[in-house]
């Protein structure tokens, strides 16, 4: 066998009375890519964490290259040869791209400047390394957090989600560099909600639920519905879409040669009670035509019909009073109170209808029923929103959209790093909240999920609405409309 | 000329110095000349040296205000022992060990025992007085050397020796931040999660920021006493406050992560030629106040309405289609 690399014996972890790893044994080896998946909050990010050194274990043994971590620091970590790039993208807002990857390296960052051009260029996307890091969008930030890890060529390198929010070109790229360093004797661990990546480059497979690990093998004797049955019992895979649904013929909202910042000359409608998938690679100005209608972002022509009506909000709180919610794609950044309880950002949308005295009570009532219909992995109402696992987190913001009732509910990217299961819940809702005549925009990059969700697709590149797709189209058909038109504009 | 202004606010506030030097020029004929520049200078020693020591603890997303204690404890220790008998070496090590000391505590109380830096070093503003009161028991100290006089008064073409010293402590500030170890002083600021995350020595950067801020402070003492010769009870009190004015007149962030040593030294000497100014005039000193005041809302006033129009015109040229970087062209099998 293949020698160890890294090793953790027995951790267990409790936050408080709460256990939320118990007696996990986990290895990487050399040359081997080693897939975690489990659902959220089933503590991969902290037993990954604890490897890492940025948090204690509560018990057991942590052993980088046969010798054991300590101090139990990220610095000592590193010494050793292991680097994580973490799932939430760390980033120094106020430095260049360059230096937000070299920091921490034994020589000033001019003297990698070629090396991480090299990188970037071998990664297939562009970044340019003056940038100052503030004003890189979430894609990005992820791109800048991944080139940390290959620029410090640990021995063993550990991928917690890097891949939620790139697009399918950035991640075969991705892919190609972990194979490579697989090839020249590094050991990998790879985190990812979606199973056919986990599967394009994993050699090995640990499955945790629970805090336990559950099932751990090689990945080529592992069957899909295996991994999903101990990942979650009772989920055997994503549930197709409903057939035959007749969608209202009432206009809710119509754009018209809409322009801003970063997209021009966009018509569209959405229909009472319909689902508009809006697609497009990453910078094909979806984020921002969704921003510019809920006022984020100042437009600079065409006009919009809310229900018939001119509609033009200045600010974000124009669009929420007359039932356009919004969901950002960037939770962190601007979706959520990070520090503060659960059920505030829960209500966060809608402080302006609460009385003059809050009545915590029914705040609280107003997110349990929100955490039942969700599914949200918490301890307590009034636990922060940074003490939850990434994709409950991502639930949170959610249930925030949902609470303010809106007319029209535009949702960016609604599950980045949200689990297979409650894929399929939030699915559920998007499809229950149509039902009830609301309508959604959903914009997301995964076009299997554009495919399953979507009444009608709209496809967007460059700036510019590169066509429109019925329902059930193939995802062949929207990349086409995605990529090829992109060429053609730049012709 | 607008690029420049808008790659921070040091130029806008470069501007407004000059134009009020001019100003005041015009008024009172004889104010601009080479003496009063080395005169502003002087006057503002102390001052930079303050603002010196606090700016990489701001840097760090920490603050310091008890500067102003630690000069007045660093000025008595120099008193102290220089009437009693040691010499100026020997006295000096000591005042520059007192001040170390003093941001030592800090440094253990913040980064070590996890006090919000505001809430400690308000604790230790009140801490180092009394010590220094109690050394003193009260009384001023009078009667220094005349070799103590000396580091104060011109003589090296027209700077004094403690003048020198500063110009030597700030060319050593700029060099480091430019160094990689320097640039770990703004990360922290920047992001202290990810400065941690990254390895990087974050406790121990905080409390070296706060030694520091002591040592200098313990300079700003020596300069004190050298300028004016005795050592009063309230030697330093409040001046923190301005120091803290001064950095950010300079464009150095309260939220850490940003800031540069060109804005430190044009925001003391702002603050300073105001000072000097009001005197040509002579206007009564008690106006200092209100007009320092005014003119710190005024430069951040202009320069935020100047940022913003500067920012508008950024965005609209970054989302001007057409002329945007050329996205990598992808083909159909990468979406497959
Ligand atoms: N600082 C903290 N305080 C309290 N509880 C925490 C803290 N950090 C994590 N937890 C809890 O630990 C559990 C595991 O979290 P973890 O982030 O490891 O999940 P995960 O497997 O990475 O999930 P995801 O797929 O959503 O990222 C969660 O239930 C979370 O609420
Ligand atoms: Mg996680």
């Amino acid at each position: 066998m293949k020698p160890t690399l890294a090793e953790l014996v027995s951790v267990s972890k409790n936050y408080g009375p709460v256990a939320v790893l118990k007696g996990v044994d986990f290895s990487v080896r050399k040359g081997e890519v080693h897939a975690l998946l489990g659902g959220n909050g089933a503590g991969k990010s902290t037993l990954m964490k604890i490897l890492a050194g940025l948090v204690p274990a509560t018990g057991g043994q942590v052993q980088i290259g046969g010798a054991a971590l300590s101090p139990a620091t990220p610095a000592q970590a590193q010494a050793m040869g292991l680097y994580l790039v973490p799932q939430e993208a760390h980033i120094f807002p106020n430095q260049s791209v360059l230096e937000n990857v070299c920091i921490g390296l034994p020589q000033a960052a001019s003297a990698y400047r070629s090396r991480v051009k090299d990188l970037i260029a071998r990664m297939g996307v562009t970044l340019r390394l003056e940038t100052k890091a503030a004003t890189l969008e979430i894609a990005d930030r992820q791109i800048v957090e991944i080139l940390r890890g290959l620029i410090r060529d640990a021995k063993v390198l550990i991928l917690d989600e890097p891949t939620s929010a790139l697009t399918p070109h950035e991640v075969d790229t991705l892919f190609t560099r972990m194979k490579s360093l697989r090839e020249s004797g590094h050991g990998l661990v790879f985190i990812s909600h979606k199973l056919h990546e986990l599967r394009a480059v994993s050699d090995r497979i640990t499955v945790l639920r629970d805090g336990f690990v559950v099932h751990s093998a090689e990945m080529a004797q592992s069957t899909d519905a295996e991994i999903l049955a101990a990942m979650s019992p009772g989920v055997t895979a994503l549930n197709d879409r409903v057939e035959g649904k007749i969608v209202s013929e009432e206009k809710v909202l119509q754009l018209s040669h809409l322009s801003g910042e970063g997209f021009v000359d966009i018509s569209l409608e959405v229909h009472r009670g319909e689902v508009l998938g809006l697609t497009g690679v990453v910078g094909a100005g979806r984020t921002e035509l969704a921003e510019t209608l809920v006022g984020l972002r100042p437009r600079s022509g065409g006009e919009v019909l809310l229900e018939g009506r001119p509609f033009h909000a200045t600010k974000p709180s124009d669009a929420v009073k007359q039932g356009i919610v919004h969901l950002s794609e960037d939770r962190q950044q601007y979706g959520l109170f990070l520090e503060a309880p659960l059920y505030w950002n829960t209500s966060s949308f809608v402080y302006h209808r609460l009385p003059f005295f809050l009545r915590p009570g029914r705040e609280q009532t107003r997110f349990e029923t929100y955490r039942k219909s969700l599914g949200i992995k918490c301890a307590s109402a009034d636990q922060p929103v940074n003490s939850l696992s990434g994709g409950n987190q991502q639930k949170v913001l959610l249930s925030k959209c949902l609470a303010a009732e809106p007319k029209l509910l535009i949702l960016d990217e609604p599950t980045r790093g949200v689990d297979v299961g409650a894929r399929n819940d939030i699915y559920r809702i998007i499809e229950d909240l149509a039902a009830a005549g609301t309508s959604v925009i959903v914009i997301s990059s995964d076009f299997d999920e554009v495919v399953r969700l979507s009444d009608r697709i709209a496809v967007m590149a460059g700036g510019h609405l590169a066509g429109e797709l019925p329902a059930g189209a193939s995802t062949d058909a929207i990349g086409q409309l995605a990529f090829e038109s992109k060429e053609t504009t730049h012709a | 000329m607008l690029n420049w202004i808008a790659r921070d606010r040091v130029a806008t506030l470069l501007l407004v110095t000059i134009a009020v030097l001019l100003a005041v020029g015009a008024a009172a004929p004889g104010f601009l000349a080479p003496s009063t520049a080395t005169m502003i200078w002087s006057n503002g020693l102390v001052l930079m040296l303050i603002a010196l020591g606090v700016f990489p603890v701001i840097l760090t997303r920490n603050i310091d205000v008890s500067g102003g204690s630690v000069l007045g404890l660093s000025a008595v220790t120099l008193g102290l022992s220089l009437n009693a008998g040691f010499a100026m070496p020997v006295a000096i090590a000591l005042t520059l060990g007192a001040g170390l000391a003093a941001g030592a505590v800090n440094g253990v109380l913040v980064a070590v025992l996890g006090v919000p830096s505001i809430v400690a070093t308000l604790g230790t503003l009140g801490l180092f007085r009394g010590v220094m009161l109690i050394a003193t028991g009260g009384e001023w100290i009078e009667e220094l050397p005349e070799t103590l006089k000396a580091l104060g008064a011109k003589s090296i073409g027209g700077l004094s020796v403690m003048g020198l010293c500063t110009m030597v402590v700030i060319v050593a500030v700029w060099a480091f931040l430019r160094a990689r170890r320097g640039r770990w002083v703004m990360v922290v600021g920047d992001n202290r999660a990810a400065a941690r995350h990254l390895g990087l020595p974050v406790k121990r950067i905080e409390f070296l920021a706060f030694v520091w801020g002591g040592g200098m402070a313990a300079l700003a003492g020596i300069t004190f006493a050298a300028q004016i010769g005795f050592v009063p009870n309230q030697a330093g009190t409040g001046i923190e406050l301005r120091a803290i004015a001064a950095l950010v007149l300079g464009g150095i962030s309260l939220l850490g992560g940003v800031g540069t040593v060109a804005g430190v030294v044009i925001g003391v000497i702002f603050f300073t030629s105001i000072d000097t100014a009001l005197v040509f005039l002579k206007i009564p000193a008690y106006w200092n106040d209100l007009i320092g005041g005014a003119m710190l809302l005024t430069v951040l006033l202009i320069d935020g309405r100047l940022r913003i129009a500067l920012e508008a015109r950024d965005r609209a040229a970054r989302y001007h289609r057409g002329e945007a970087p050329t996205p990598q062209s992808k083909t159909l099998e990468d979406a497959a």
